[in-house]
């Protein structure tokens, strides 16, 4: 046991005070320090969508995706002013999913399913190095994604410095991503191949300490992408050979002295070309105990659709779809993140339950039959040594 | 800060800094403290709050004097009100180098009234002591505070190795570059050689002492230190020295030690947690770091 650590309340109390303090903050949780310790975590995250209600569909399976993530990766110090890092990803879904929207003998939207036969694994590699000046660090990040169907080819440059006395933080980001889409033939038929997509994408944000207790945050990212935007896999699925995003994002948190816990607000605005539009605003409690935060969460969601959308899709328009992720609906997701530190292990759970419904949304709009639901569980371990 | 000081450093190699670049950083971070936080500099900003007194006006805080006065609130409430930053009027009272009739009771009365630490208003406009000629006098955290500052500092210059000592209160960067503990002796109250040595490593070790000056008053010994509450000299420890992971949480156990008297003091250091060494009045040692104490061969403390 550390002698120098002590389980006082008294002292307890004094470091909780000490941490708003930058002469006491931890050095990792600054921009301008490299990492102290080499960092080699595990993730995993299993992702269920709920059966789609019998009622909605026309012809096919029930049972919808069921996706495993699995993530390793490795951080290190090189000498006193660089770390490299290397991240190791493998995500395996497997289940139906929406073919396409038509109408039943009632003139009803239903849904007609894939079947319960698709599969797919995708691997991803990145790779990143970072260096660390007296005010700030930058990184590049080099990633290569792999699957049956699609190859992705993507690289970042990210830099943040602080200003103000270390109390403000600039983050500035642009990446370049050169994707190919070579749709597999199996259980759906697909009428493309050897299709391209390129994205381009820049942040701009900045965060303040506005009080040894509050700091707050904003930033503006900008996405471009030109190529095949489609989904390869939907019947009924035309989409612009152009994408430009827009996303205004900001948090806040307040620290609790007495509670000694965090009040966290987030709030993001999306906009795109095609006419969607969303709020999402995430309320959450982090409650700090001797070797572990619980933050409780909620989310809320909302989505106006896309000026293609139809519930079934108009293919006398240029472009159409009939995809729900382009609808307008609103969305609640409850979840809690668990993290325990114990020495030089960190462990991390994670789970959440997700909610759409087309009346929840702050939008008019059609309701899309194929909506979901999900939970999506995490846990994490990470261990840090010399 | 009225006191000497010392920095040893051993410069990065990779950095392009210089041992004197980093003293001068030092140095910068220091009279900074200095500019905001003296008592005898008239534009600081604690004489800023302290002319305000009684006159009606807040005085805005930013974020580090905010969290400095939270952090006086912590110890004045954990000491049941004897760590109070108002006190220091009351020295007004006390002529330590007066052979006779150290102290005006009258005076002594007058100035009683006007500390309190609970009478200090702190909202979000910022801080405001209500009674006219009302003071604080944030010597006791900035100290130990500035030292913490500085090891940050040369921290975030890459600085490995390095040991800084602000009127005895130490901390330290890793080890020597010989990759042997810093070795920090303890003075003895009553002069001479040391007490013996602490070896550290990215520890602190503050010492409260209570022997700098003392009067003589009808048979009885009194130290500088003050009981805020009695506006009388405190009778308890000669000497604290605490170790800690910071200088200012080494400091502000070691303080409030030295406020009270021996036994009590013993017991708040017991419950405090961290490794210490107290001095009696009757030069007796005890403690953890002690001779003979639990701690005394890993901390590397031996009498002489």
């Amino acid at each position: 046991m550390n002698p120098l650590r002590s389980n006082s309340a008294f002292l307890r109390s004094l470091t909780r005070t000490l941490a708003t303090l930058p002469a006491y903050q931890a050095a990792a949780t600054l921009a301008d320090a490299p990492p102290a310790f080499t960092e080699v975590g595990v993730r995993y995250s299993h992702y269920s969508e709920d059966d789609i209600d019998a009622s909605s569909v026309i012809f096919g399976a029930t049972s919808r995706y069921d996706i495993d993530i699995t993530q390793l990766w490795i951080e290190a110090p090189v000498g006193a002013s660089w770390s490299v890092a290397l991240d190791v990803q493998n995500d395996y879904q497997t289940g139906a999913s929406p073919w396409f929207v038509g109408t039943d003998q009632n003139g009803e939207p239903g849904v007609i399913m894939s079947g319960a036969s698709i599969q797919d694994n995708r691997v991803e590699v990145g790779v990143a190095t970072r260096y660390f000046w007296a005010d700030g660090n930058a990184g590049l990040n080099v990633s290569r994604s792999d699957e049956d169907d699609y190859e992705a080819l993507s690289m970042a440059f990210d830099a943040s410095w602080n200003t103000a006395g270390n109390t403000r933080t600039w983050t500035t980001s642009v990446s370049n991503s050169r994707d190919k889409v070579n749709p597999t033939q199996g259980v759906i038929p697909v009428f493309v191949s050897d299709e391209a997509l390129d994205t381009q994408s820049g942040y701009f944000g900045v965060s303040q300490i506005l009080s040894r207790t509050a700091i707050v945050r904003v930033g503006l990212n900008y996405t471009y992408s030109d190529g095949y935007l489609s989904d390869p896999y939907k019947l009924n699925d035309q989409r612009p050979q152009n994408h430009e995003r827009i996303a205004l994002s900001t948090g806040y948190r307040h620290f609790l002295i007495d509670a000694n816990a965090s009040i966290q607000f987030d709030y993001r605005y999306y906009a795109d070309s095609w006419g969607v539009d969303s709020h999402t605003v995430e309320l959450g409690w982090a409650q700090h105990f001797e070797r572990t935060t619980l933050t409780p969460y909620f989310r809320y969601y909302s989505q106006r659709e896309a000026d293609f959308f139809d519930v079934v899709a108009d293919l006398t328009k240029p472009h159409f779809a009939d995809d729900y992720r382009l609808s307008s609906y609103g969305a609640m997701t409850l979840g809690a993140r668990w993290a325990i530190n114990l020495g030089d292990w960190t462990f991390e759970l994670e789970g959440e339950r997700y909610w759409s419904d087309a009346n929840w949304g702050l939008y008019d709009g059609d309701s899309a039959p194929a909506l979901v639901d999900f939970w999506r569980g995490t846990m994490a371990i990470i261990w840090r040594f010399d | 800060m009225g006191g000497p000081a010392t920095l040893v450093i051993t410069p990065p190699e990779d950095r392009g800094t210089t041992a004197a670049s980093l003293v001068g950083a030092v140095e910068s971070c220091l009279a900074t403290l200095e500019r905001r936080y003296s008592r005898y500099l008239a534009d600081s900003l604690v004489s800023t709050i302290n002319r305000a007194a009684g006159g009606g006006d807040f005085t805005r805080l930013d974020p580090e004097s905010e969290a400095l006065l939270e952090i006086a609130d912590q110890l004045w409430q954990s000491s049941g009100g004897l760590f109070d930053i108002t006190s220091g009027v009351l020295r007004k009272a006390w002529r330590f180098d007066a052979a006779k009739a150290p102290v005006d009771l009258s005076q002594l009365e007058t100035l009683q009234k006007k500390v309190g630490w609970d009478k200090v208003e702190r909202t979000s406009e910022g801080v405001y002591l209500p009674i006219e000629g009302m003071e604080i006098d944030l010597g006791g955290l900035v100290k130990e505070y500035a030292a913490d500052c500085a090891v940050r500092l040369l921290r975030d210059q890459g600085v490995t190795s390095g040991l800084i000592e602000l009127a005895g209160d130490v901390a330290t960067i890793g080890c020597q570059p010989s990759g042997v503990p810093w070795r920090v002796g303890i003075r003895a109250p009553q002069g001479g050689e040391p007490l013996g040595g602490i070896a550290l490593s990215n520890a602190a070790a503050a010492t409260s002492g209570n022997y700098a000056r003392t009067l003589r008053f009808e048979g009885r010994t009194y130290g500088h230190l003050l009981n805020p509450q009695t506006g009388w000299p405190v009778e308890g420890p000669t000497s604290v020295t605490v170790i800690g992971e910071n200088c200012l949480s080494a400091g502000a156990v070691s303080t409030i030690a030295c406020l009270q008297s021996s036994e009590a003091a013993e017991a708040w250091l017991s419950e405090a947690g961290l490794p210490w060494l107290m001095i009696s009045p009757d030069a007796g040692c005890s403690g953890p770091l002690a001779s003979g104490g639990p701690l005394a061969s890993e901390r590397g403390l031996t009498r002489p």
